[in-house]
C-alpha cells in the first residue's frame, strides 16, 4: 500500500495520538475500551465512506444520516412484524436505495445543487421516519438479529469486519472500475467528463445509491447494537463524517481523495472521542475540540502549502531562475 | 403588471393562493391575532434569512448561524443575570458578539480559502459546544424584569373590532434590518460588489473587487444579524434555551432558497427572502391550524423545497433551450 505525504503525516498524527492516549488516558488500552472503540467506529466509518464518494463528485449528502435512520426504522418495523431477518434487512435496503434514487434523480437528472436538494430530502426523510415511529422507538427484535452488532470473530467485533470489507470494496470500486474512475473525473472536471463520453448522470445516480447503501449497513449495525430503531440514531454523524472525510485529505471541490485517508481520518476522530471521554471531559467540550481540530487541520494544510510555495520561490531566486519563468 | 413575471412575483402568487386556501379551510387563519402571532414567531427567522441571503448571493453558505445565535443569547443571558439590564449595553454586546463570531468564519473562509460549508460545520460544533458547556444545557430563566418589560412593548395600539391592533416591538428590528439591507444591496457599492462576486468571481476580481474583503464583510454581517436575532429572540421568549437553535440553520437556508436565491450565487434579494420566510410561516401555521400531525410538517416542507428548486431549474433550462433555438434559426 502506498501512502501520499499527507497520508503519512496523518498516519503519524494518528500513531502519536494513540501513543499519547495510551500513556495518559486511564484504561485507554483496556480490552473493554479497545473493543468499544471497534464497535463504535464502523458506524461513523461507513457513513464517512458514503459521504466521501459523494464529496469526490464535488457534492455533499446532508441527508445521509436520515437515510440511515429511515432505513434502520424500516428494518426495525419489518422485524417487529415478525419478518425473518434477511427479509427485514431487504426492506431496509429497498428504503435506503429509494432514498438514494430520490437524491440521485433530482441531482443528476434535474440538475439541482446537491446541498439544497439533500437539505430538502433530509427534512423529508426525517419527517417520514417520525411518521413511522411517532417520535418514539421501535424495539423487540428476535435474538438472532442481535448477533450482527454483538458478536465477534476472534478479538474483532463483527461490525468492524463489515467496515473493513466495505472499505476494501469502496477502494476497489473507486480505483479499479470504470464507475470509480468516472466519479473522480466527474469531480475534477464535469465538462471534460461529459465531453469524453462519460455517462455523467448514471455515474452520479450510482454515487448517491452507493452512499445510501453505506448508510443502510451503518443502520443495520446501529439498530442491532441499540436493540431498537429511532429517528435520531446516527444524526450526530453528519458533522463528524464530513470532518473525517476532509481530515482524510478529500478535497471538498471534488476530484481527489482516497479511502485510506478517510479511514485514517475516522480512526483519529474515534480515538479522540473515546480518549476525551475517558479523561472525563464534558461531551460539549468534546464537540468544541472536534470542531477545533477540523479547523486547525484546515489552517495547517493552508500554512504548509504556503511554506512549500515560499520555499519553492526562495529556491528559484537562489538558482537565478526567478526572472525567466513567470 | 411587470412584477408578476419576476421570480418574486411567482412566489408572491403562490403565497396568495396558499393563504386563500387556508382562509377557506380555517376561520382562524385571517384573524389579526393569528397574523401578529405568525409575524412574532418568524421575526428571528426573517432577520437571519436576510443575512443568509447575502451569504448565498456570494456563493457561500453558513451553517453556523444557529450556533452563533445560541452562543450570543447565552452570553447576553448570563450578562444580564450577573450585571443587570441596560438596553444600549446589551444590544451593543449582542451585535458585537455576533459580528466577532461571524468575522471568525469570514476570516477562515476568505484567507484559508476552504469551502464555506466545511469551515462553518467546524465553527457550528465549536460555538454550540461552548454555549452548551457554559450553561450545562440548562435554561437561563431569571432575566431582569426591565428586559422582560422591554420585550413586551408594542408599537401602536389601534383599537379595532375584535381587539386592538398591536405590533410587537420586535417587528421594528426586522423592518429596520430589511430596509437597511435592501438599500445596501441595491444602492451601495458594497451591495453591488456582493452581486458581482457572486455572479462571476473572476470578472469581479478583474474589475478590481477584492473577493476576500467582500467575503469577510458578508460573513461578519451574517454574524452581526445573528447577534441581533439573539437579542430579539431572547426578548420574545424571555428566557435562554441553549439548544433552541439546533438545526435552525436549515430553516434559514430553506427560507432563502424558497425565496428564489440561487445556491450557486449571483442572485437573490431581500424581498424574495422575506416572501420565502412568509411562505414557510404560512405553511407551518396552516398545517397547525388544519390539525395536520406535526411529523407531516417536515415532509411537506422538504417536498416544497425539492419541488421549488427543481421547478426553478427546469424553467431555466427551458429558457436556455429556447434561446439556443433562435440562434439556430437565424
Amino acid at each position: 500500500m502506498r501512502f501520499s505525504l499527507y497520508e503519512k503525516v496523518l498516519l503519524a498524527v494518528f500513531l502519536g495520538l494513540f501513543g499519547l492516549f495510551a500513556l495518559t488516558a486511564p484504561n485507554f488500552l483496556s480490552e473493554t475500551n479497545l473493543k468499544s472503540m471497534m464497535v463504535q467506529m464502523p458506524e461513523l466509518g461507513l457513513i464517512s465512506l458514503g459521504m466521501m464518494v459523494v464529496i469526490l463528485t464535488s457534492g455533499i449528502d446532508l441527508s445521509i444520516t436520515y437515510i440511515s435512520s429511515l432505513s434502520g426504522i424500516a428494518v426495525a418495523w419489518g422485524l417487529v412484524q415478525g419478518w425473518p431477518v434477511p427479509l427485514a434487512i431487504a426492506a431496509g435496503a429497498c428504503t435506503a436505495l429509494l432514498c438514494g434514487l430520490f437524491n440521485g434523480f433530482f441531482i443528476a437528472r434535474i440538475g439541482v445543487s446537491p446541498i439544497v436538494l439533500t437539505l430538502g430530502s433530509m427534512l423529508l426523510f426525517e419527517g417520514l421516519a417520525l411518521r413511522v415511529t411517532k417520535g418514539g422507538s421501535i424495539s423487540g427484535f428476535p435474538e438472532s438479529y442481535y448477533v450482527i452488532g454483538g458478536s465477534s470473530v476472534g478479538p474483532i467485533p463483527l461490525p468492524m469486519l463489515f467496515f473493513i470489507a466495505a472499505a476494501i470494496v469502496t477502494s476497489v470500486l473507486l480505483n479499479r472500475t470504470v464507475w470509480g474512475r468516472s466519479a473522480y473525473m466527474l469531480g475534477s472536471n464535469p465538462t471534460a467528463a461529459l465531453y469524453s463520453g462519460i455517462p455523467v448522470r448514471r455515474v452520479l445516480i450510482y454515487v448517491y445509491l452507493f452512499s445510501a447503501l453505506m448508510a443502510l449497513i451503518a443502520a443495520v449495525i446501529m439498530t442491532s447494537r441499540y436493540n431498537s430503531g429511532k429517528v435520531d440514531y446516527g444524526s450526530s454523524y453528519l458533522l463528524l463524517s464530513v470532518a473525517a472525510v476532509v481530515l482524510g485529505g478529500t478535497s471538498v471541490r471534488g476530484g481527489s481523495g482516497t479511502v485510506k485517508g478517510t479511514v485514517i481520518g475516522v480512526c483519529i476522530f474515534q480515538i479522540l472521542s473515546s480518549a476525551l471521554n475517558l479523561y472525563g471531559l464534558s461531551p460539549h467540550i468534546v464537540n468544541v475540540m472536534m470542531g477545533g481540530i477540523l479547523i486547525v487541520v484546515l489552517v495547517a494544510n493552508y500554512l504548509s502549502e504556503h511554506i512549500k510555495h515560499a520555499l519553492h520561490d526562495i529556491g528559484r531566486v537562489l538558482t537565478g531562475k526567478a526572472s525567466a519563468s513567470s | 403588471m411587470k412584477w408578476l413575471n419576476t421570480k418574486e412575483g411567482g412566489i408572491f402568487l403562490i403565497l396568495i393562493a396558499l393563504s386563500a386556501v387556508l382562509a377557506v379551510r380555517s376561520p382562524v387563519f385571517l384573524t389579526m391575532e393569528n397574523m401578529i402571532d405568525m409575524l412574532k414567531t418568524n421575526v428571528v427567522l426573517a432577520m437571519m434569512a436576510i443575512g443568509m441571503t447575502l451569504v448565498i448571493v456570494i456563493g457561500g453558505i453558513d451553517v453556523s448561524v444557529g450556533a452563533m445565535t445560541a452562543l450570543v443569547s447565552v452570553l447576553i443571558g448570563k450578562w444580564m443575570v450577573a450585571f443587570g439590564y441596560d438596553l444600549s449595553v446589551v444590544l451593543l454586546m449582542s451585535v458585537a458578539g455576533g459580528a466577532v463570531l461571524g468575522a471568525i468564519n469570514g476570516w477562515l473562509i476568505s484567507k484559508i480559502r476552504v469551502h464555506a460549508i466545511v469551515v462553518t460545520l467546524g465553527t457550528l460544533s465549536i460555538y454550540s459546544g461552548i454555549a452548551m458547556y457554559v450553561t450545562g444545557g440548562i435554561w437561563i430563566n431569571n432575566l431582569p424584569q426591565a428586559f422582560i418589560d422591554f420585550g413586551r412593548q408594542n408599537l401602536f395600539g389601534i383599537p379595532m373590532s375584535g381587539g386592538t391592533l398591536a405590533i410587537p416591538i420586535q417587528v421594528l428590528f426586522l423592518v429596520l434590518v430589511a430596509a437597511a439591507t435592501g438599500y445596501m444591496l441595491k444602492h451601495l457599492r458594497i451591495g453591488r460588489m456582493i452581486y458581482a462576486v457572486g455572479g462571476n468571481p473572476l470578472s469581479a476580481e478583474r474589475a478590481g473587487i477584492r473577493q476576500d474583503r467582500v467575503q469577510l464583510f458578508v460573513y461578519t454581517y451574517m454574524g452581526f444579524l445573528s447577534g441581533l436575532a439573539a437579542f430579539v429572540h431572547t426578548s420574545i421568549y424571555r428566557q435562554v434555551d441553549p439548544s433552541a437553535f439546533t438545526g435552525f440553520e436549515l430553516q434559514v437556508i430553506a427560507a432563502v432558497v424558497l425565496g428564489g436565491a440561487n445556491i450557486l450565487g449571483g442572485s437573490g434579494s431581500v424581498t424574495g427572502t422575506l416572501l420565502g420566510v412568509a411562505l414557510l410561516a404560512v405553511i407551518s401555521n396552516g398545517l397547525t391550524l388544519t390539525h395536520v400531525p406535526s411529523f407531516w410538517h417536515k415532509v411537506i416542507i422538504g417536498l416544497f423545497i425539492v419541488t421549488a428548486v427543481s421547478f426553478d431549474i427546469i424553467q431555466r433550462k427551458r429558457r436556455e433551450r429556447r434561446l439556443a433555438k433562435i440562434d439556430v434559426l437565424q
